[in-house]
């Protein structure tokens, strides 16, 4: 690997103050299973990485005021295992479990895989369903932003250089709801998402409402099905309408053809995998009742 | 260069280690423990797997610097003096091996797998070693060793107790 220095930060506010201090050279290390892959294959060569693991409070996975708080450093094994997640959000115990394998899950977090930013991210759809949002430290204070407008093109997000992602926080408002994901890789283990789908809706008086649908790896940056959300609006939920809303998110997403999959048959992985997350999520929503 | 301190098979070493020396190269090239192997080096294929704290981890992919004052497990570790760990007899009684390249890695994620859950399933089996890649057997008989060793310490683990209820 290419020569750098490590610092250890041991609070927030040294790896606030080391990453000031080495701008525009440094990068933020927590799992490095993204990073140290892309410093090893060339693709990045920081002089220096801030090491933020040692940092515990970014770890934390809380009820607050504001929701569920997952900390940066939460790897995704831990939020398999956190009774808090898997009782609020069991959509994103879902999503980490599809991660990777046990190795990677034990190291990766879900900070890294949300500021890492490539378009199948598996961390991001029901994040998004949710109506999560990013809690960023800064040099001169925190801000929030909506994970809707987080990520900007593949690999860029909203964070500013010598900026911090603390936490994702998923809203009070929608904690239990019911939501479902689901992903499509070429193999069960260890592949990438040809396409990631989470869907969440509400039934109230027999009729949907709220309801979400976020995709990955369908566009450069995960996108919401605003207009397949739109149809589902007020109807009495039906097995046609979910076929429609499919049909929906399918030209709504800007599938690419690579080494993976065509952009044709990923449009097919769309119509389909959102008409089963939302008929998922209905059955979810049945259980509720 | 950094000075870390880490438990290594039980054994407190303290070691000087350049930032950018990965977990892996320490134990192979600095404490000459070579069981854990270099293949990928990108965290795909798990000839790297070691113990940390408790979870197996992709050593190609954890910084030296990182594992300070952590406790880590390499296959090295696991024979006792008297006999060998029930996963490598299960794998030696089973064949689970053929060149035995990714035996360190693979007995290692099951060992992590038994010690959390000393019964698992067939399909939990299959999602610990996910990240093992085996480029002979197929995979068949390492399950099957893992099934077995898992009986062999849970028999283990109930025996003392029977044996003190017949008392
Ligand atoms: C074998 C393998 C399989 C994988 N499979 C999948 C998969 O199936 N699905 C998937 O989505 N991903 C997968 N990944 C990608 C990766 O594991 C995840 O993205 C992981 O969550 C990254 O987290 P990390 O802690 O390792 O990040 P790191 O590598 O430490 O960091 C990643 C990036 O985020 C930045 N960063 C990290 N934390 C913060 C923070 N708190 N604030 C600001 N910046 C930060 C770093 O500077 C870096 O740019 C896989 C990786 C490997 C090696
Ligand atoms: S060498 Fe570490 S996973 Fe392949
Ligand atoms: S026995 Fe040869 S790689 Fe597994």
């Amino acid at each position: 690997m290419r020569a750098f220095e490590v610092f250890r930060a041991q609070n927030r506010s040294q790896a606030l103050a080391l990453l000031g201090e080495h701008a525009p050279h440094a990068a933020v290390l927590a799992g490095g299973t993204d990073l140290l892959v892309e410093v090893k294959h060339g693709m990045r060569a920081p002089r220096v990485l801030v090491d933020i693991t040692p940092v515990g409070e970014l770890g934390v996975i809380e009820l607050t005021a504001q929701g569920l708080s997952i900390g940066a450093l939460a790897t995704h094994s831990a939020i398999m295992r956190s009774a808090l997640v898997r009782e609020h959000c069991p959509a994103l115990v879902e999503a980490a479990h599809t991660i990777g394998a046990v190795q990677t899950r034990n190291l990766g977090t879900l900070g890294g895989n949300l500021v890492t930013a490539v378009p199948s991210l598996d961390s991001g759809p029901a994040p998004l369903a949710l109506d999560a949002f990013a809690s960023i430290a800064a040099p001169d204070g925190m801000r929030e932003v909506a994970i809707a407008d987080f990520f900007l093109a593949p690999r860029r997000t909203v964070l500013r250089t010598g900026e911090l992602l603390c936490a994702l926080v998923i809203p009070s408002a929608s904690l239990g709801k019911p939501t479902a994901f689901l992903k499509f890789g070429l193999r069960k283990g260890q592949a990438l998402a040809l396409v990631n789908v989470a869907a969440s809706l509400r039934i109230a008086h027999g009729v949907m409402c709220e309801a979400r649908i976020g995709l990955g790896a369908v566009a450069p940056t995960l996108i919401r099905a605003l207009d397949a959300e739109r149809i589902l609006d007020a109807q009495p939920p039906s097995e046609a309408l979910f076929a429609e809303a499919g049909r929906i998110a399918a030209d709504e997403a800007r599938p690419i053809t690579d080494f993976r999959a065509s952009a044709a048959y990923r449009r097919e992985l769309i119509r389909v995998l959102t008409q089963r997350a939302l008929a998922l999520a209905l059955a979810r929503a049945g259980g509720k009742r | 260069m950094s000075e870390i301190t880490l438990v290594v098979n039980g054994e407190q070493r303290a070691l000087s280690v350049a930032a950018e020396t990965t977990l892996l190269e320490l134990l192979r090239a600095q404490c000459n423990l070579t069981g854990a192997k270099l293949g990928c080096d990108v965290g795909d294929c798990g000839a790297c797997t070691v113990i940390v704290d408790g979870e197996a981890v992709n050593a190609c992919l954890m910084l030296a610097v990182q594992a300070d004052g952590r406790n880590v497990v390499t296959i090295e570790g696991l024979a006792g003096r008297a006999r060998l760990h029930p996963l490598q007899e299960a794998f030696e009684a089973c064949g689970s091996l053929q060149c035995g390249f990714c035996g360190p890695g693979m007995i290692l994620s099951a060992k992590a797998l038994l010690d959390a859950a000393p019964d698992p399933s067939a399909a939990e089996i299959r999602d610990a070693l996910a990240g093992n890649l085996c480029r002979c057997t197929g995979y068949t008989k390492l399950i099957e060793a893992v099934q077995a060793a898992g009986e062999t310490i849970r028999a283990a683990a109930t025996g003392p107790r029977r044996a003190a209820g017949q008392e």
